[in-house]
């Protein structure tokens, strides 16, 4: 793993933090990527020695505290879907771009469902298939991370 | 000295590499068992409600640093906007001023008219409700919820439960109140419910908020009198929203045989979507608790009008204070 500092670890969260505000017009709220959460998979999958399930955490009670919604629900699934991800991080050296990606998506996905389960039992109403479309710009965002910050394991030496 | 040596010895054996607390799995359970708990005390009991205030005024800043991007394309285009589309535009508001002012005139009379009336037969006097005009500064960030964000908070001496209006009809009610802003849950919303009346035959009922942009009418016979095309308006029976404010059109009626209930279906016809500006309406003074005193100064007994008690609560104290309070209310227009 390569060093990070931790500055740019806090930063990054309140830019998302900053970008999770940002008042999406109409029907643009619809396909807003999840970005604390991306951002913090990032931080987590890179260097799990800064960032753990408890800044995971703490990153979803700041969602909830700003969206509104009620408090805890995006702390409980962010930190599940922290620990999944930490739960294969070590392996991330064998993956490849392709498989790395997959990886983000199934940790999505997970966290899709379990907000929505969380949402359902609180009474909300099914919110449809449009609920999983900030999987899909969450991949983007994923990739734009991996531009920005650089990949998650050091580039390979030949 | 040996403090020192206490040190080296204990780096070396746990050496940095594999230092990383306690388990993740145990992490995780920690967290869990934390954030259901948070869940449980923000649903249950409302504690958390002024840490939510704290932290939502602290964000304040942030949040006009969000905001400021698509405040200042919203400058640019009216800055940018046609001299003509301009002049057009204070035309035709010019004339609808005009008529309505007209219209207005009409209304007073009829208004003076209905009090004397009200008066005679010792019945209640409604009191002009205000109200402070807002604006939306964007949609709810909650895609589950159908709410929006006003620019009005309790600075502005907005409080949870005022309604909230706009030109056309019926938005919503405020559900929670920051310091700058608040947050208007839409009438289409699952929680909410409002109580209407048909227009047309004055029937009375109550809708409910189906979630995805409609409005439900349940517990009503299959054989009711309500036809697609029917105009919903508040009927005032909650102390909430005032009384005739346009709410919705019935758009769908469908009749199940197995049911003994119809299933009613109607569209707000409120437009959150293309206005910014709405009112939201001060909370009927009645709730206040010098009511009861003030009526029993005046020596009135209870109206026994047919209405609900709420309304009652919302009317009594008309008499006295009638012509003060409908002062106030037409001083600020």
């Amino acid at each position: 793993m390569r060093r990070t500092s931790r500055v740019s670890v806090y930063l990054s969260l309140l830019v998302a933090l900053l970008c999770q505000l940002f008042p999406w017009v109409g029907q643009g709220v619809i396909y807003r990527p999840d970005f604390m959460l991306v951002v913090i998979l990032y931080w987590l999958l890179r260097a799990p020695n800064l960032c753990n399930v408890g800044t995971a955490w703490f990153a979803g009670l700041l969602v909830d505290l700003a969206t509104g919604s009620l408090l805890g629900q995006h702390a409980l699934s962010f930190s599940i879907t922290a620990f999944i991800a930490l739960s294969y991080q070590r392996r991330l050296v064998l993956f490849n771009t392709w498989q790395l990606v997959g990886y983000v998506a199934a940790l999505l996905i997970v966290e899709r469902v379990l907000m929505l389960l969380l949402k359902l039992f609180e009474g909300n109403e099914n919110p449809g298939l449009t609920y999983f479309w900030p999987i899909i710009t969450g991949l983007l965002l994923w990739q734009l991370l991996i531009l920005l910050f650089g990949g998650l394991t050091r580039p390979k030496t030949n | 000295m040996l403090k020192g040596v206490h040190q080296k010895l204990e780096a070396q054996q746990t050496p940095a590499f594999f230092v990383r607390g306690p388990s993740v799995f145990s992490r995780m359970v920690f967290f869990c068992a934390l954030s259901v708990t948070i869940m449980a005390v923000d649903a249950r009991l409302n504690y958390l409600s002024q840490v939510r205030q704290a932290f939502i005024a602290a964000l304040h800043p942030l949040e006009v640093v969000a905001n400021a991007p698509s405040e200042w394309t919203r400058d640019l285009q009216k800055y940018f906007s046609a001299h003509n589309a301009l002049l057009q535009e204070n035309y035709a508001l010019k004339e609808q001023a005009f008529e309505q002012k007209v219209l207005l005139q009409r209304f007073n009379t009829i208004e003076a008219e209905n009090t004397h009336l009200r008066t005679m037969l010792n019945g209640n006097i409604p009191i002009q409700p205000k109200a402070i005009l807002g604006e939306i500064s964007h949609m709810g960030r909650d895609p589950f919820t159908h709410t929006v964000v006003v620019n009005r908070g309790s600075n502005h001496n907005i409080k949870a439960g005022q309604a909230v209006v706009d030109s056309k009809g019926v938005i919503g009610q405020v559900t929670r109140v920051y310091p700058f802003t608040s947050e208007v849950t839409l009438i289409t919303d699952k929680e909410l419910s409002i109580p209407i009346q048909i227009e047309r035959n004055q029937l009375r009922a109550i809708a409910f908020g189906e979630g995805n942009n409609t409005l439900d009418i349940p517990y009503l016979p299959t054989n009711v009198d309500i036809k697609v095309g029917d105009k919903l308006v508040t009927s005032g029976m909650d102390g909430v929203y005032p009384a005739g404010l346009t709410v919705a059109i019935v758009t769908k009626i469908q009749q199940n045989p197995e049911s003994p209930f119809a299933k009613i279906v109607s569209t707000p016809v409120a437009e959150v979507n293309n206005h910014l500006q709405l009112l939201l309406i001060d909370l009927p003074e009645a709730q206040e608790s010098k009511v009861p005193a003030l009526d029993a100064a005046v020596g009135n007994p209870a109206p026994t009008e047919q209405n609900a008690t709420t309304q009652a609560k919302t009317i009594t104290k008309s008499k006295q204070k009638t012509l003060k309070n409908r002062a106030k209310a037409n001083a600020p227009h």
